[in-house]
């Protein structure tokens, strides 16, 4: 179950974040949201994982935390979706295919 | 995204455009007319780069890029490619086109070499006109560079009708 969307600019500004859970647990996800950012900003720049994973749009699983999963994905124009999910038995294929959904 | 715009609309709106621009809103300001089309042009190239690069994978460096705009982004616009793309390897790039589509509609001026100098001043007017159309597709182009992450600036030079050529500088 998605718990969490948001959709960050290319200067990293907030251009939309909605949560799907109660009240309470909102500013834990924007935490982690705000958290993968810098995740997203390791992947793209470092170059040991070059590839067939270097130009990809989709970044796949960022990091897994207590209770969620964090999977990313990066445009053209440096726009980053990200996903976070509270299925454990989620599969990267379901997400990839889910995203460009999204964004039309 | 299915909607379909006429060509020749989009056509006589940018003569409309430019004729406004020049004439009305900043009629002795021909830099500031220029400037304010060329912005124009720069937000409608931001956002198509947008919509036309979401279902490819990330470009890896500038030519990439640049080659992306020669091919699929004058493809979706013109519904054809660049015709000759030049590089220095330093940063400028330059991209022909033999049959520019706004400019297919525009007067040739077969004037004799040795004219009068009333004829040559009028020449030099219908060539600071034709360059005013050009500026719309400059902002284009510098508008979907910059949204690309590659600061640029973007000059067009027509030597010959109806062909064209853009020079592209990549800012360091």
């Amino acid at each position: 179950m998605i718990v969490c969307v948001a959709v960050v600019g290319h200067q990293n500004n907030p251009l939309y974040i909605q949560s799907f859970t109660d009240a309470d647990d909102a500013l834990k996800l924007h935490h982690i949201v705000h958290c993968s950012l810098d995740v997203v900003d390791e992947r793209v720049n470092n170059p040991k994982k070059s590839g067939p994973t270097l130009n990809e749009t989709f970044l796949g699983l960022l990091y897994p935390t207590e209770n969620y999963k964090v999977y990313g994905y990066l445009t053209n124009t440096k726009v980053k979706f990200i996903l976070v999910t509270t299925d454990l038995d989620v599969r990267d294929a379901d997400v990839r295919n889910e995203v460009p959904c999204c964004i039309c | 995204m299915g909607r379909e715009v006429s060509e020749s609309c989009i056509d006589s709106l940018l003569t409309v455009m430019v004729s406004t621009y020049c004439n009305r809103f900043y009629a002795n300001k021909p830099e500031l007319a220029a400037r304010r089309i060329e912005a124009i042009g720069y937000q409608v190239g931001h956002q198509l780069s947008e919509r036309y690069t979401m279902e490819r994978p990330r470009f890896s460096d500038h030519l990439e890029a640049i080659k992306f705009i020669c091919k699929d982004f004058w493809f979706e616009l013109f519904k054809k490619q660049i015709d000759n793309l030049k590089t220095n390897h330093r940063g400028t790039f330059v991209l022909q086109d033999n049959r520019f589509c706004w400019l297919t509609r525009m007067s040739i001026d077969q004037s004799p070499e040795n004219g009068t100098s009333e004829e040559l001043s009028i020449m030099a007017d219908n060539k600071a006109m034709q360059s005013m159309h050009l500026y719309f597709p400059c902002g284009i182009i510098r508008g979907a560079l910059s949204n690309l992450g590659i600061p640029c600036a973007v000059s067009a030079d027509i030597s010959n009708l109806p062909a064209c050529s853009f020079v592209i500088r990549i800012k360091a």
